[in-house]
Parts: structure tokens; C-alpha cells; sequence
């Protein structure tokens, strides 16, 4: 059998040159996606108000209207930290079938995008919350299912913290991402599987107006390059820092 | 000689598991004395109250809430003695599938903690629910009962081995396994209350959550299995 040679991600390949450019694009992007919220797309259901009225048979006002913008940065934001999940736990497979700890340091990288990502999705999400619903929270099975999410990806770094030895602590991170990656497909399918009306299937809704697809899609992009950048600074920022690391204990020996 | 089977190792794993307990009677009586505080609390907590609310659509809830933390008692005793006499480093010298190893534990964590459960409940109605009629379809709490603890236990089982060597281990286990036990409570609380309650509609919460809640079984099983050669190698 031919042994195949594993690529390692290091620091300073390829992607790094791509990292800063990615994060200025994403931010120009988002910045973009920003302003078309406002002035791009049109109110949901192409209501523009003055006074509360009656729309698809719901009392709505104008504050309602402009907390509906919201949507635009909540929704790929909750997307980014499924797919930084997703990296996570791919990393973790590839550091369980290879014992690289390489492997470990991206995977945990990932989760700490995740981390961020989630904050990002708790906060717009809950002033949507309050502003929509007149409550910070509420028991709703999204809402639910994503708050066990945040919990998980904290209880993942309670746990790296508390195991000193590097092997032990990158195998029991890899099999807490896998398992913290199972929630990934519940969470999606919650409000296919208990329909609520807080949290709408929008393909199952009518989907989107144009403008309104062309405003996330934006967003959504502009978001994932702001992603990939961090990833890439993050993990080279790690990288440098465990090689600093182990020239220390070189010169130490 | 040809090496036994799997299904004899794992007997032999799971013989030795609970000819311990009998024996030591370390996590059944702990459990057992902990969960009757826990009513205790609830005594407190309701005091003023329970009179005046229905109990019955709270019971499933608080049932559960004394499942969880009883059994996250066990489950962090439950590699504490492999751990402080080195069992586990000579389990693991035998030539064995490592998820025999899981299995067995996880069969011997399911039975401490249904033989906790066969206490509990009846204590639970004794102290809450006695006022009360019983509801024709209270029986069928056995169902949501069972598939949580096999859950509970198999999740708990993995979580307690990666817990085992990490520092403050009970913590850590409350910490990991409350997150990752909570779609499954969520669907055996929603069951069990319907089961209680036993209105006319019961079915409609009854069986969607349990089939829910099994699936949530099957994939995490399946995943903890499969995992856990890693784990316990580590």
C-alpha cells in the first residue's frame, strides 16, 4: 500500500496571501449589504408605513419594519457558524484519522470562529427578541436548540482548559466537536420538524423578493470572506505561537 | 484455546460491573439517598404552591429534572473506581474491541439508573401525586422513561470517560452533559407530560417527541460507539 502523503496546513501557505485581501472584501461586502438593507430592499412584504396597519392580516408598525432588517445580518450570520462548525468537526476527523496535532490547532480555530459567530447570531437575534416580541427570551425550539449550540462550543473550550496533556486534550476536542456537530442538522430542522411561527422556513413561505435574496446573498458572502480571513489570521497568529513555543523548549533542553 | 466472543467479553464486563455494586453498594445507595433529597427540595420549593397549581403538568418536568441530576451522580462515580485503582489501564491490556468496553458500561449505567427510576417514580407519586386521580394513560411514562435513560446513559457513559481525566471532573461531566442530553429531555418532558396528563389529544404529544427522542438515541449511540476507541484509548 502506498503511503499518502498528508498535507499539513501551516502558516504562511498559499491561503495567507488571500487572508487580508478576503477580510477587507468582506468587510467592503458587509458594509455594502449594510446599506442595501436600508435603502436596497424594499420592507417585508413591500410595505412602507406611516402609521400602524394591517398587513397579510398582522398589526404591523414602522419600528417592526426596521427590525425586520435585522434579518439580513441574523440569518447568514447563523449560517457562518454552522459552516465554521462544520470545519471544526471536519478538522477533528482528519486529526482522529491522522494524529496530526496540526489537525487539532485548525479544529479549534474553527471553533473559536464558531464561537464568535454564534455571539453574533445570540445578539442580533435577541434584539430581534426584544423589538419584535416585547422579551429577551423566549422557549422556542430554534432559539432553544441554538442557545445548546453556545453551551456546547463554551463547555469545548472548559474542557481543552482543563486537560494539560496535548494528545489527550486534541483527541477528547475532536470527539466533543463531532458530537457538538450533531446539533448542527437538529438545529436546522427544528422548525421544519415543529413548525413555529417565530422562526419562518422562508423556501416554505413563498421565498424571498429578489431584492431581499440579492441584500443576504451579499451579506452572506461579505460574511464568509470576513470568515475565511479570520480563520486564516487566527490560525496563523496559533501557528507561530506554538512554533515560538517549541524553539523555547529547544533552547531550554 | 480461540479468544472469546465478543458477547462473552461483554458479559464478562458487565458481570464484573454489577457483582461490584452488589457488593461496595456505593452508587445505588447514593443515588438512591440523593434523588429522595431532591424530593426533598422540591418539598420546600412547593410548599406554598402545590396546592394551588395542577401538578400534573408539572410533574413530567420535575420528574426529569430529578432523572438528570441523580443520574449525573452515578454517572460521575461511574469510572471513579476504574480510575483509583488503575481497573481501567488492565481492561485495557485484554485483547477487546474497545466499544465492548462502552457497551458494557453503558448497559451496567442503564441498569443502575432504571433501578434508581423503579424507587423514584413511585416515591415521586407517593410525595406529589397521590392527591390526585390518575390519569388511565399514566403507564405509559414507562416508554419516555426508558428511552431516556438508555440515551442518558450511552451520552453520560462517553462523556464520563472524557471527563475521568480532565481536572474538577464532576463539573466538567455537569458541564458537558447537560448541553448534549438536552433534545432528548426536551422530548421525554414533553412525553412524560403528556402521558401524566393524559388529556384527549395525549397522542398528539406523546408520540412525536418519543419517535423524536429515539432518533436522537440511535445517532448518538451510533456516534459514542463509534468514537469511543479513541476516547478510551487516549
Amino acid at each position: 500500500m502506498v503511503e499518502k502523503k498528508v498535507r499539513i496546513p501551516e502558516a504562511g501557505q498559499w491561503p495567507d496571501k488571500l487572508a487580508l485581501p478576503a477580510l477587507a472584501a468582506g468587510a467592503v461586502l458587509t458594509t455594502v449589504g449594510f446599506l442595501m438593507a436600508f435603502l436596497f430592499a424594499a420592507p417585508v412584504n413591500g410595505a412602507a408605513l406611516d402609521t400602524p396597519e394591517l398587513v397579510n392580516g398582522v398589526m404591523v408598525t414602522h419600528q417592526q419594519l426596521i427590525s425586520q432588517k435585522i434579518f439580513y445580518f441574523h440569518m447568514p450570520v447563523a449560517i457562518v457558524s454552522f459552516v465554521m462548525l462544520i470545519f471544526s468537526a471536519y478538522y477533528g476527523i482528519r486529526f482522529l484519522t491522522t494524529r496530526e496535532q496540526r489537525f487539532d490547532t485548525c479544529s479549534r480555530v474553527a471553533m473559536e470562529l464558531t464561537l464568535l459567530f454564534v455571539i453574533f447570531t445570540m445578539v442580533t437575534g435577541d434584539l430581534w427578541t426584544r423589538f419584535e416580541w416585547g422579551v429577551w427570551w423566549t422557549w422556542e425550539p430554534r432559539l432553544t436548540t441554538y442557545l445548546i449550540l453556545m453551551l456546547i462550543v463554551i463547555a469545548y473550550f472548559v474542557m481543552r482548559n482543563s486537560i494539560d496533556d496535548p494528545e489527550r486534550r486534541a483527541t477528547y476536542a475532536s470527539v466533543i466537536s463531532l458530537i457538538a456537530f450533531v446539533d448542527v442538522p437538529i438545529c436546522f430542522m427544528i422548525t421544519r420538524l415543529i413548525p413555529s411561527s417565530v422562526h419562518p422556513v422562508i423556501a416554505r413561505e413563498g421565498g424571498m423578493t429578489p431584492d431581499m435574496a440579492a441584500t443576504v446573498l451579499v451579506v452572506m458572502i461579505g460574511m464568509m470572506l470576513v470568515a475565511f480571513g479570520l480563520y486564516r489570521l487566527r490560525f496563523r497568529e496559533a501557528r507561530l505561537a506554538e512554533r515560538l513555543q517549541a524553539l523555547k523548549d529547544q533552547l531550554e533542553d | 484455546m480461540g479468544r472469546p466472543s465478543a458477547f462473552a467479553q461483554y458479559k464478562t464486563l458487565l458481570a464484573k460491573d454489577l457483582r461490584q455494586e452488589f457488593r461496595t453498594r456505593e452508587m445505588l445507595t447514593s443515588m438512591g439517598i440523593y434523588a429522595l433529597l431532591v424530593i426533598i427540595v422540591y418539598g420546600a420549593a412547593l410548599a406554598l404552591t402545590a396546592r394551588g397549581i395542577d401538578i400534573a403538568n408539572m410533574g413530567g418536568g420535575l420528574l426529569w429534572v430529578l432523572i438528570v441530576f441523580t443520574s449525573l451522580l452515578g454517572l460521575g462515580r461511574s469510572f471513579a473506581h476504574e480510575k483509583e485503582q488503575a481497573c481501567m489501564d488492565g481492561i485495557m491490556l485484554v485483547p477487546l474491541d474497545r466499544s465492548v468496553i462502552f457497551l458494557a458500561k453503558a448497559t451496567a449505567n442503564i441498569l443502575f439508573m432504571l433501578a434508581v427510576e423503579v424507587i423514584t417514580v413511585p416515591l415521586f407519586y407517593f410525595f406529589f401525586m397521590s392527591g390526585q386521580p390518575v390519569a388511565a394513560t399514566f403507564f405509559w411514562v414507562v416508554a419516555p422513561l426508558l428511552v431516556g435513560t438508555i440515551g442518558m446513559a450511552g451520552i453520560g457513559t462517553m462523556l464520563s470517560t472524557i471527563t475521568m481525566n480532565t481536572r474538577s471532573r464532576d463539573v466538567m461531566l455537569a458541564i458537558l452533559f447537560i448541553p448534549l442530553i438536552y433534545p432528548l429531555l426536551y422530548a421525554c418532558v414533553t412525553a412524560t407530560t403528556a402521558a401524566i396528563a393524559g388529556t384527549e389529544f395525549w397522542t398528539d404529544f406523546f408520540v412525536m417527541p418519543l419517535v423524536l427522542a429515539c432518533g436522537y438515541d440511535v445517532v448518538m449511540l451510533l456516534v459514542c460507539w463509534v468514537l469511543y476507541d479513541f476516547v478510551v484509548s487516549a
